[in-house]
């Protein structure tokens, strides 16, 4: 374990009174309360009334439970979480499939200009995406008026716009690789001498061995999706397939300006979704965040 | 094991399988590198291609540099004209690593190389010259069927239309012949004179060819709008002194890189006289420089727009108010959570939720923590240790100003709206550094820490000589990461602005959004914007490499 490697502490650490590992934990604990007091008062602050809020209440007298009813009913939560639901989940499955077997082939496959493609593609998350932003948002409004006169349905407002840029992630693509990578060579040769393709390798014994990595990345991805505000505030100008970030700013800044109680209902209930994803994938997505250190 | 012996042996050649092995890894990874093609590496090349354009809601007119020249002024002219100066040194650079071979033979070789590099980069060139000529073609099509009878192919006809116009089709043949040209050249070259380096010389020879052209282009370019601009000014009677500018301002930078580097090499010198020596000429540099830009770039940026040039500053503010805390905070605490210590991961879970949690929630959260009621919580701290109520978001005086009444206005500093802000993006990416930290110190060989204390190092010493040093690469990436990010940060900026706090806020990245997303759009000015904000982010990560190939110690 990690925690049993020898540390510059330890030394300090076998003294009669450990003064120094008492300041040590002193310092975490004040980290610990400057990382979750915000969200701890979020959730205390939801559950008060309007009054208890204004008047910086950290507690609240009575819990209003009623506030997330409320909340849920005024900012029409139930169409932007389904519309965020929906996105992220479309948005997942198309990465999935575009980007695990790519992941596949610049890992374990040999092909002309490999390492070039490869550090093509590496070379894209070095792109600011505000750099990307304004052709992104004129290509799709291009692709939108092409869907519509040949399948019948726009990009704009709809999901295309909100997915299909996304389902290709560097990012990802990466962080599958440096996992596919370390599958042992052994496996391949035994695989081949069964008279298994690549395809059928891939689908047979990387896929299930890789459930942690791909956990990862669906983690992030939907990270990613459930906290976009930028993109969708461009290519959507109806409720229809707006996201539940774009739909809590509009809450927050024009249907309950005042409401701040309910609107701090609203924020736990955007953010609940990822606590809970995140507690339980919080050991590889640790994990993936400190081999590659990069966030989706 | 039946199973195998029934199959019959392969017959099938080396080459066929290496084709097909070929052709599956292409199929497999032609989804992901067409959608990272059109939706990550076009855009850049369309950026550029928009900002050259009156293109408001449609596009319009041609109109050269004028978007940028409207951003940033006359420096306008002295960023392009490095610009092209770049690409120009860039392919003599290339050419001469081409012929750079001790061997004659091998420079021969070198040397053949130029023709089928140029055929290949000349090909490179013509598909992105007919890519700008069929863009507005292509894109016009929603106008150009506005208004007709919607009928099912009438799109997909006037795509292929787009490709036969005279214009399109002539670039179209002109590319496809370099193209047939190269395909037939390479591997004839290859065959006859290429010997076992020919990708690398054919890569050096397309790229230099390439680079020369571009250069060319660049300058023609900006040679052009600068005697516009010239002429224009004549005609109304003023001097536009544009060639000094240039002069003077590309003094001032190659003075403040060549004070940077005098100042490293004074730090290697031994003897204490002359580190004296080249110091003090470092600062005489310093001050030149600083002189030269102090004069020349208020006038330069005179015809700028104000949102971009205080965009900018702002930005920077930002950068400067929150990459360096959350970096010292996140080595902090990755450092405590490297000890001996009990609940580690507890520990660590707990940092890492701010980084998780949705920006659009947790900035919400902070707006009413710093609200400017007297009540709010923030208010009731300052309060309760004695302070005077602030405002927070709502404050567009600078903090300097708020701290001393009365300071002239460069000096006020960023506003208290901002610094809240600040605060909210350093508590968001604490715990994330803290994470990438505690990871990289994990690194460190335990028996590098057990060899210095057996030589009697305290834990200071032993953290200042051994920790910061081995830790230098995961700065370093951190720093790039932080920098990257920070410069296009968005979210938060947006959901924790008020009109109250008047544009004290508003970073290039909101200033962009705003210019693309009103009702009256301007996607070529916001992409010219996009542009030099990009470019600005490019030369901070060279800066940044620069400097961390001198002092990241890569054990």
């Amino acid at each position: 374990m990690a925690d049993q490697r020898i540390s510059p502490a330890r030394a300090t650490a076998r003294k009669p009174i450990p003064w120094g590992t008492l300041v040590i934990y002193a310092v975490l604990i004040l980290g610990l309360l400057q990382a979750l007091f915000p969200l701890f008062w979020m959730l205390s602050a939801s559950l008060m009334s309007l009054t208890e809020v204004t008047s910086g209440y950290l507690l609240p007298g009575e819990m209003r439970f009623n506030n997330y009813a409320e909340a849920w009913q005024k900012a029409q939560f139930a169409q932007f979480m389904w519309n965020s639901v929906r996105i992220t989940v479309i948005t997942l499955v198309g990465q999935m499939l575009v980007c695990i077997p790519a992941a596949y082939a610049f890992a374990r496959m040999h092909f002309f200009g490999r390492n070039t493609l490869f550090a093509v593609m590496l070379a894209t998350l070095m792109i600011p995406d505000v750099a990307t932003l304004i052709p992104n948002y004129l290509t799709v409004i291009w692709f939108g008026r092409l869907s519509e006169s040949l399948l019948g349905f726009g990009w704009i407002n709809n999901w295309p716009s909100l997915t299909i840029p996304f389902m290709a992630s560097a990012f990802t693509i990466f962080l599958l690789r440096q996992f596919f990578m370390q599958i042992p060579e052994d496996l391949w040769d035994a695989a081949r001498i069964d008279g298994a393709g690549h395809l059928r390798f891939l689908w047979a014994v990387v896929l299930p061995l890789s459930r942690a990595p791909i956990m990862t990345s669906v983690t992030f991805g939907f990270i990613g999706s459930w906290n976009a505000l930028l993109w969708p505030l461009l290519v959507t100008q109806t409720d229809a397939w707006r996201p539940i970030g774009v739909g809590l700013t509009k809450f927050v800044n024009s249907d309950a300006p005042t409401e701040l109680h309910l609107q701090m209902a609203a924020a736990v209930m955007m953010i609940l979704p990822i606590l809970v994803l995140y507690f339980f994938t919080q050991k590889s997505f640790t994990q993936g965040i400190a081999s590659t250190g990069l966030k989706g | 094991m039946a199973a195998r012996a029934a199959r019959p042996p392969k017959t099938t050649s080396r080459r066929a399988r290496l084709l097909r092995e070929n052709l599956t890894a292409y199929a497999l990874i032609s989804p992901a590198m067409i959608l990272l093609f059109i939706f990550g590496i076009f855009p850049v090349g369309f950026a550029f291609f928009v900002s050259l354009h009156r293109w408001r809601r449609f596009p319009g007119d041609y109109m050269g540099l004028g978007n940028y020249v409207r951003a940033l002024g006359d420096l306008t002219y002295v960023l392009f004209f490095w610009l092209a100066v770049g690409a120009l040194i860039y392919a003599a650079v290339l050419f001469w690593r081409l012929l750079r071979e001790d061997n004659p033979a091998e420079r021969r070789r070198a040397f053949s190389a130029i023709l089928p590099g140029a055929a290949a980069g000349g090909a490179v060139l013509t598909f992105v010259g007919w890519s700008a000529i069929l863009l507005p073609l292509i894109l016009n099509i929603p106008q150009r069927i506005r208004g007709q009878e919607r009928v099912p192919g009438l799109f997909v006809n006037e795509l292929f239309a787009s490709f036969q116009m005279p214009q399109a089709a002539d670039a179209g043949n002109l590319f496809l012949a370099l193209l047939i040209a190269a395909l037939i050249l390479i591997p004839f070259w290859r065959r006859l004179l290429g010997g076992e380096k020919w990708d690398v010389h054919l890569l050096y020879a397309a790229g230099a060819a390439v680079a020369a052209v571009v250069g060319v282009l660049l300058m023609q370019l900006t040679l052009e709008t600068i005697s516009a601009a010239v002429e224009a000014a004549r005609i109304a009677g003023e001097a536009l002194p544009v060639w000094s500018q240039i002069i003077l301002i590309s003094a001032g930078v190659g003075l403040l890189a060549a004070a940077y580097g005098l100042w490293t090499r004074a730090g290697r010198q031994d003897s204490s006289d002359r580190r004296t020596l080249i110091t003090a000429l470092a600062a005489v540099v310093l001050l030149i420089a600083g002189y030269l830009l102090a004069a020349q770039l208020p006038t330069a940026l005179a015809a700028a727009d104000r949102n971009v040039i205080s965009g900018f500053g702002i930005t920077v503010m930002f950068v400067l108010g929150t990459v360096p805390f959350q970096l010292a905070l996140g080595l902090a605490f990755g450092y405590l959570l490297y000890q001996n210590i009990k609940a580690k991961s507890l520990f660590r879970v707990a940092y890492f939720i701010p980084y998780v949690m949705p920006f659009v929630a947790t900035s919400i959260v902070f707006t009413l923590i710093f609200g400017h009621r007297p009540l709010s919580i923030m208010n009731q701290v300052f309060t309760s240790l004695g302070l005077p109520l602030q405002k927070w978001l709502l404050e567009p005086k600078g903090v300097v100003e708020l701290l001393i009444p009365g300071v002239p206005d460069v000096l006020s500093g960023p506003s208290l709206a901002l610094i809240v802000i600040m605060i909210y993006t350093t508590w968001t990416y604490i715990g994330y550094d803290a994470a990438v930290f505690l990871a990289g110190l994990g690194n460190i060989p335990a028996d590098v820490y057990e060899a210095a204390r057996i030589d009697g190092a305290n834990s200071w010493q032993m953290f200042r000589r051994i920790t910061l040093p081995l830790l230098s690469p995961t700065t370093f990436f951190l720093t790039l990461i932080a920098v990257i990010g920070t410069f296009q940060a968005f979210t938060q900026l947006w959901i924790m602005r008020t009109p109250a706090a008047q544009s004290s806020v508003d970073t290039i990245g909101v200033t962009i959004f705003e210019t693309i997303n009103s009702t009256d759009p301007n996607m070529g000015y916001g992409s010219a914007m996009a542009f030099v904000l990009f470019g600005v982010i490019l030369i901070l990560t060279f800066v940044q490499n620069r400097i961390a190939s001198r002092s990241v110690f890569y054990g």
